[in-house]
């Protein structure tokens, strides 16, 4: 039995603000006079959609800001009504969206998880058995008779998580929760979210902007855009495109966000990635010999240069730094302009965007003149292995690897 | 019908712990705190009290104070559950846009807090009572009739009021002056044996007179405040003649009231 049936689904907004009573009068007269008033557009925040879901699965939806996912999970979770089509529910439904709705700020978190609770379609009764459960997960036992407002942010959260997945529902829906308080703690709720659907068998609908998470956590993967279904499938390979989609929309960028600190003494011309022959190149293959290319313009004599170059994904995770160390420290750069070059003999960098980091520290102490990050993106390509092969989750090769097998 | 009622039924704990919410916020860093419930009718009831000894309102053997409190007691619950139901749907706008449960329970809880106000307002009325030695008799029992009654009124004012205010804000700022208007309209400062006497006794109105009370008790306070007064008070069975015309009425727009609330409760996501 399908725990969800979503036939048709259409939502449509009128673009532009709120009608006064006035213009509403006005229409009101209008249409009994039988003219016309201008009607303003229409948006489509989604587009005649159709899936359905069945009991155990995990489906993890994804799509740009604006594709029509949180759309999408309001309707699912009844809070607003379709403009045409019709969403099919069986069973109770957890909606964990944006947890923490209807926290008071005046109440002690005792407090709260009773009023939360009982929001969230949990009996008197079913709190009380739960309650230290609750406090337990969310490790605010010292603090659960104080007010919440005097909680920090991320305690809120923390308590407002635990109460939301202690609602025993068929079905779970989980929007953008995962991103939430400390590390330990994100660790803490994500195993809590796997062990309901791995060991509980529970369905539930994901929708996240992390699309590693969603890999990982479901087993089917829509793809929303513009309020269409583009793709529905295995999460592996639906996440795979959309990841190809966003390679090819942030390469294409024309005009990067470049985020540059300096002192005025010098200024950054250029950094680019260049082949053999020196021509600039924005693709670079797997595996192959490639230069960072860098220009610059001083207006004054630099001493004893140190040059960083950094790689760093476009969501900006450090892969690799190389620094110059010593090997320019004896020498001068005069007023001009210069070029510093750095070779990568073989780039173990997998298929994917990446962008380049530099920065140029100069003197005895040393100080920086120099800093930029998101300088210069390129794509890495790889005409070989497929995207979808296991060897290309994560970012880079490692070479050289033994294996060993003991069978006993 | 039953059906509402059924879901009704299976929301009351939800409904019940959010009143407890308004009731716990309102007063939980006051340090009257619940005092003030009753601080509104009896302030009234003086001003009022004083006001009468310049101008005069004849209120028959029952003493003023206590006939003016015991009107005011319907009427503040009644004008207070009617704007708090009609608020109560923007109030609680983070919850809609985040979580279904059906609407109604935000008029309904509404008005449900204001029972705990009035229950307090009760207790005063009954001081009253001793102190100028009035005994109420079998009569009473009429009270949680009325009461309901009142209820009724209220929410046909909060439903549509409700939803209305989600479109147009305007609804919040209009309904006060509404509502002080409507009080004039009603029998709280004056005794509705004065109407009555005017317009039925005298023909005051002339041919007109006899229709302009028929319209006055369309008004349901109207028969409220007089009914209340006189099964508390009086000792009286309440006036149906009163009471018939604002019943009628109420028995009509309630329904209408909440079929519109139901109708725009679905895009309140949408607009809020």
């Amino acid at each position: 039995m399908s725990i969800i049936e979503v036939d048709h689904l259409t939502k449509e907004y009128r673009l532009g603000t709120l009608r006064s009573l006035k213009q509403t009068l006005l229409n009101g007269a209008a249409f009994l006079t039988g003219k016309k008033m201008p009607e303003a557009p229409l948006f489509k925040a989604l587009d005649d959609v159709t899936f359905s879901i069945e009991q155990g699965e995990v489906v993890g939806i994804i799509g740009h800001t604006g594709a029509g996912k949180s759309t999408l999970l309001k309707m699912r979770a009844k809070i607003s009504t379709p403009t045409r089509g019709t969403v099919k529910m069986n069973g109770r439904i957890a909606p964990l969206i944006e947890v923490g709705a209807g926290f008071v700020p005046d109440f002690t978190g005792r407090e709260n998880v009773y009023l939360n609770g009982s929001i969230l379609g949990l009996s008197r009764k079913e709190i009380d058995q739960k309650f230290d459960e609750i406090v337990d997960f969310s490790e605010m036992a010292e603090f659960i008779d104080t007010p919440v407002k005097r909680y920090s942010s991320g305690m809120q959260v923390k308590l407002a998580f635990a109460v939301a997945t202690s609602i025993e529902a068929e079905l779970l829906i989980v929007d953008e929760v995962l991103a939430v308080g400390d590390l330990a703690f994100q660790r803490k709720c994500f195993d809590r979210i796997e062990d309901m659907i791995k060991r509980q068998g529970k369905t539930v609908l994901l929708v996240s902007h992390n699309i590693r998470q969603v890999e990982r956590l479901c087993n089917r993967t829509i793809l929303l855009s513009r309020g269409k279904i583009v793709l529905d499938g295995p999460s592996h390979d639906v996440c795979n495109a959309f990841y190809e989609e966003n390679d090819n929309k942030i390469s294409n960028q024309k005009s990067i966000e470049r985020k540059i600190q300096s002192t005025g003494e010098v200024e950054l011309l250029e950094i680019t990635c260049v082949n053999a022959a020196g021509k600039s190149i924005s693709e670079v293959v797997y595996g192959e010999m490639v230069t960072v290319a860098v220009r610059l313009k001083t207006s004054k004599a630099l001493e004893g240069p140190i040059f960083v170059i950094g790689i760093h994904t476009t969501d900006f995770v450090y892969i690799a730094t190389i620094t110059s160390h010593q090997e320019f420290r004896g020498r001068t750069l005069p007023t001009g302009v210069h070029e510093v070059r750095l070779c990568l003999p073989q780039l173990p960098l997998l298929p994917g965007v990446y962008s380049l980091r530099f920065s140029l520290d100069i003197g005895d102490p040393i100080k920086n003149v120099l800093y930029g990050e998101s300088l210069s993106k390129f794509l890495v390509i790889n005409n070989e292995i497929q995207r979808t092969s296991p060897a290309c989750e994560g970012l880079i090769f490692l070479s050289g690897n033994q294996w060993s097998l003991d069978v006993r | 019908m039953l059906r509402i009622a059924k879901n009704l039924y299976d929301y009351r704990e939800l409904m019940v712990t959010l009143a407890w919410k308004n009731i716990a916020l309102r007063y939980k860093q006051a340090y009257l705190g619940i005092v003030w419930a009753i601080l509104k009718p009896i302030t009234l009831m003086l001003i009022f009290t004083l006001v009468r000894s310049f101008i005069g309102i004849e209120s028959g053997n029952i003493p003023y104070p206590i006939l003016t409190f015991a009107a005011l007691l319907p009427w503040t619950f009644f004008q207070e559950s009617a704007s708090d139901g009609v608020g109560s749907v923007v109030s609680n706008a983070t919850l809609i846009k985040k979580i279904y449960f059906p609407r109604e329970i935000f008029p309904i809880t509404a008005v449900l807090t204001k029972v705990v106000e009035l229950i307090i307002n009760f207790v005063i009325l009954a001081g009253l009572m001793l102190w100028y030695h009035l005994m109420p008799s079998i009569y009473i029992l009429w009270v949680p009739l009325l009461i309901g009654y009142t209820i009724l009124a209220a929410l046909t004012i909060a439903f549509v009021g409700a939803a209305l205010n989600v479109y147009y804000r305007d609804m919040a700022q209009a309904l006060p002056v509404v509502l002080s208007l409507l009080m004039y309209v009603s029998p709280v400062i004056y005794p509705l044996r004065l109407v009555k006497d005017k317009l039925l006794v005298n023909q005051t109105a002339g041919e007109w007179s006899d229709t302009l009370y028929t319209l006055y008790t369309l008004n349901p306070l109207a028969g409220i405040i007089d009914s209340f007064q006189s099964v508390v008070l009086r000792n009286q069975p309440p006036d149906l003649a009163a009471l018939t015309p604002g019943a009628i009425a109420i028995a009509v727009l309630l329904p209408l009231s909440y079929l519109y609330f139901k109708r725009a409760e679905s895009y309140f996501a949408d607009v809020i």
